[in-house]
């Protein structure tokens, strides 16, 4: 009995496992073929059923039919990398700041304004999208990095402030009473107290702004053209066009690759159990 | 006496004042008007929008689909993200690795991921038909099928963010007291009764929690559809999101699609809030 | 000196804090007793300015604390929590607060250093408070207080996370570390009568956010103006029975009558109430009760028994154990007794000698 239940535990766990797995597989094997093996039906296994090439990785980095993906991998980089630090230095602020002291604004008090940040998420990027498309516009800004980063700070900074405000409240208020009778004034508290305690929240933060960042692609397509391609945008224009499949997966496991990495890395904050808070 | 507070809240606060609640406002404005293509600008033409919108049947049958979508994935992605967190909360060997695996998903870019799905359901190339023709079936249209187009996105997406569900679940498990486990086992319940008796009730909070904010993220789907089906073949795939994408930045009927778009958003809030409320109800009141 | 005026506080109508009003001089130990939600720490945190008040000013020195924020008042505080900052050692945790306050580092942990040692930790000064034990960690967080050498000192239940012994030797040592301190004030909140009473130079009875009575212990044990606040110094509780006098004697049933030789004999006719301590009853002697319950606690045992109409708690400082449902024989000291008039004002108090 006990066996039985052991083997189709595992047995899940496998099934899973490879479905998970699969498109990465997949991708990976079409990334080393050539037309003979993409053209006349699916194919799995290297040598077995095709003979593998690095053509599709070559044309990365100008091979055959190179297609250029640097640009819009740095671009990609530079507009995730700068809103998730914007948005976790203010959304860290903020929380601390809602999470310890009281604000009363009329009937608005911090419970309001905690919400008034984390409903943003709630708001379809379709509607927000028109009114970016025109305040960019008037701002100049259309097209360029800086738009970019200002219309992800809206879209990160709700995510950084929902995750730290629950940090923060599951650390004690003693320790910054403490820090207040040992001559710190709040802003001191903050950076030498509680900060230097907070790896683990900023980390849960900061990865969520990092994926959510770096998965957009609505944003990212409606509001650039030619100048600023950003890293979905540059893949799924390859897709509509005819490049060959060997070099779109070459692409995409390019592009997925980073935040599998941070996700290996960061593996013992995320289970930790620091957002079963957040969502009650 | 704590004059400095607002210098935590207030840069943020202002920040998204300003990026969002702005935009927003204009939005409420320009769907009074008439603006399109052909003559760009804030006119007045009163709640003709509206009224358009009203007979604009395209637009009710995506948002239509859209529960559909949205609902059907959440429920299959609760179902799925409970079984997973379930199998790795106690001890498993590599418990940690497969916590992560299981993960790997909501990692990845939507869109990039949607590219190698549609080669994966390329209906003479991908694998998917290829292993049903190998084990004696036939080829489906994946893509070209209207309800077929319609699962291959909702697999698409439940692939995808499973996952999240996973983690929200997973962090719950891993926050509950030991103590009614023990008793349990000193009561020689069974995994079964053990779990519906201690775990499933202590978990109903977070189940609601998790739920919504899947929900929240579900009723967004655009980006798959967009990459995957294109909303097709002919609208079976589009949702009120790819709908008013159509409208406002392809045909460029900013007036109109801030409208749908209006709607859209109250419709979401006033169901998600509705939701809220029923499945607290049925969840979190039973165990009280 | 520190001085306390009307201090008011209440949170949806519940009193936090009720006009309290206290001075307290340097040099000197006060014990703050009540109950669990008697206004104990909100009283400390008020002092330290952490603490939202309605009213009332807090002064020290002559000087009105109300537009002070707490990190600019000179107070320390130990918390019943063992609250140190996780990412510092024990030693950079005691020089903390004298690096803010501008010693140079080296200085300040030379302090620190010292100040360790005296709370018997020199070899651990290099450990993060989660590398130390429950006990350890509080003295790295009596260390960081001492060593500002503030003129406020708050202790906060300090010891009621320790286990019994090491409560006990916590206890002495404080006093020890106190000596030295002859400028300071220091305050001392407990729900313990008993380490109240040991500890204070004068004892605070809290009751419901109010200031019921401050004064020296052996005159407030003695002596507490109402019932009330004897029933605060007492643990286990005090025997409280309801009395009517006629001409110098009065009857308790199943207990006989009352009159002479005690404070009774003197009252004029009327309803009163006797309060008498657990511990002023002992064991063998005519009167007998059924055992209703019974504990042991530390080295005592606390016994109810019923007598038919009356329930009476009995304190022997000795383990014994009695069978619940048996009966015990006891004597009552009535002459220890506190009479209380109706009003539950204190009309004569414990008289020297008495038992106990």
């Amino acid at each position: 009995m006990r066996t039985l239940y052991l083997a189709l535990k595992y047995l899940a766990i496998l099934l899973w496992s490879s479905f998970v797995v699969f498109p990465f597989l997949w991708a990976l094997s079409t990334s080393f073929k050539t037309a003979n093996g993409v053209t006349s039906g699916a194919t799995y296994l290297p040598w077995v059923d095709y003979e593998p090439s690095l053509l599709g990785w070559e044309s990365l980095f100008g091979g055959a039919g190179g297609i250029n993906i640097f640009g819009p991998y740095l671009n990609s980089v530079i507009v995730t990398v700068s809103a998730s630090v914007v948005s976790l230095v203010l959304g860290t602020l903020a929380a601390y700041g809602l999470s310890r002291f009281r604000f009363r604004a009329g009937f608005v008090k911090n419970g309001d304004i905690t919400f008034f940040f984390i409903s943003q998420r709630i708001l379809p990027p379709i509607v927000l999208a028109m009114p970016f498309f025109l305040m960019l516009q008037t701002l100049g800004l259309l097209d360029t990095l800086p738009g970019l980063v200002i219309v992800y700070i809206a879209l990160l900074l709700p995510i950084a402030v929902w995750v730290m405000v629950d940090f923060f409240n599951n650390v004690p208020r003693e320790l910054d009473e403490m820090a207040w009778l040992d001559g710190c004034n709040p802003i001191q508290t903050f950076l030498r107290v509680i900060l230097p305690n907070s790896l683990p929240g900023l980390v849960v933060a900061g990865m969520f702004c990092l994926i959510f960042g770096w998965n957009d692609f609505f944003f990212a397509f409606t509001l650039t053209f030619t100048n600023t391609q950003l890293l979905p945008v540059a893949i799924v224009s390859l897709n509509s066009s005819v490049t060959p499949w060997w070099a779109l997966s070459a692409a995409c496991l390019v592009s997925v690759a980073p935040l599998l990495l941070l996700a290996f890395l960061a593996e013992r904050f995320l289970s930790r159990g620091n957002l079963a808070g957040a969502v009650r | 006496m704590y004059r400095q507070k607002y210098l935590f809240l207030i840069p943020g606060l202002l920040t998204l004042v300003a990026i969002i609640v702005f935009p927003l406002l204009f939005t409420i404005r320009v769907s009074f008007s008439s603006w399109d293509v052909i003559q760009p600008g804030l006119d007045w033409i009163g709640g003709e929008n509206y009224a358009r919108l009203w007979e604009d049947e395209r637009y009710w049958e995506a948002l239509l689909r859209l529960a559909g979508m949205a609902g059907g994935t959440v429920l299959v992605q609760y179902v799925l993200g409970f079984g997973l967190a379930l199998l790795v909360w106690r001890e498993v060997l590599l418990k940690r690795f497969f916590r992560v695996l299981f993960l790997i998903p909501m990692m990845t870019t939507p869109v990039v991921m949607s590219v190698i799905w549609r080669t994966i359901f390329h209906e003479s190339l991908g694998p998917v038909n290829d292993l049903l023709q190998r084990a004696g079936l036939e080829a489906l249209p994946w893509i070209s099928s209207a309800g077929l187009a319609f699962t291959s996105v909702m697999i698409v997406e439940i692939w995808q963010w499973t996952p999240f569900m996973f983690l929200l679940l997973l962090a719950g498990l891993l926050s509950l007291p030991e103590e009614p486990y023990l008793a349990a086992r000193i009561d020689g319940a069974g995994p079964f009764r053990t779990f519906f008796r201690v775990t499933f009730p202590r978990m109903a909070a977070i189940s609601v929690g998790a739920i919504l904010i899947r929900l929240i993220e579900a009723s967004k789907i655009m980006e798959t559809v967009y990459v995957l089906t294109s909303g097709g073949p002919g609208t079976a795939t589009e949702t009120s999101s790819y709908y008013i994408y159509i409208r406002g930045l392809r045909d460029f009927q900013l007036g109109y699609a801030a409208s749908l778009s209006l709607i859209y958003l109250i419709i979401m809030i006033v169901s998600l809030t509705l939701i809220g409320k029923g499945l607290t109800r049925i969840f979190v009141k039973d165990q009280a | 000196m520190l001085e306390l005026e009307e201090l008011e506080r209440s949170e949806n109508g519940t009193c936090i804090l009720g006009g309290v009003t206290a001075r307290f001089a340097p040099g000197k130990l006060y014990a703050v007793l009540g109950r669990t939600g008697a206004g104990k720490t909100s009283l400390m945190k008020a002092i330290a300015g952490m603490q939202a008040l309605d009213g009332g000013t807090v002064r020290h020195n002559g000087e009105d604390w109300a537009k002070r924020p707490p990190w600019k008042r000179a107070v320390a505080m130990v918390y019943q929590q063992f609250i140190n900052y996780p990412h510092l050692s024990a030693l950079d945790n005691v020089a903390f607060p004298l690096v803010r306050r501008g010693l140079r580092r080296r200085e300040a942990r030379e302090r620190a250093r010292r100040e360790l040692e005296r709370v018997g930790l020199g070899s651990m000064v290099d450990r993060r408070p989660s590398q130390l034990s429950g006990g350890q960690q509080q003295r790295v967080a009596i260390a960081r207080a001492l060593v500002k050498d503030a003129p406020i000192l708050l202790l906060d239940e300090p010891f009621v996370n320790l286990d019994y012994k090491l409560r006990e030797q916590f206890r002495e040592e404080l006093v020890g570390l106190l000596g030295a301190e002859t400028g300071t004030v220091a305050l001392y909140a407990t729900t313990e009568p008993r380490e109240a009473l040991q500890l204070g130079d004068e004892v605070l009875l809290f009751h419901e956010g109010r200031l019921l009575e401050q004064g020296e212990p052996r005159a407030l044990f003695a002596a507490p103006s109402t019932v009330e606040a004897a029933r605060v110094l007492s643990d286990p509780p005090m025997n409280l029975l309801p009395i009517e006098v006629r001409a110098g004697a009065g009857n308790l049933g199943s207990l006989g009558a009352v009159g002479e030789g005690t404070r009774i004999a003197e009252l004029p006719d009327g309803r009163y109430h006797l309060g008498l301590r657990a511990g002023d009853l002992t064991v063998g002697g005519e009167l007998s009760g059924e055992v209703v319950l019974t504990e042991v606690s530390g080295s005592e045992t606390i016994t109810h028994l019923d007598t038919g109409d009356h329930e009476l708690v009995l304190q022997e400082k000795s383990v014994v154990r009695h069978e619940v449902g048996t009966r015990v024989h006891f004597q009552p000291h009535w002459e220890a007794a506190l009479v209380f008039g109706e009003d539950g004002r204190l009309l004569h108090g414990r008289r020297e000698g008495g038992h106990g």
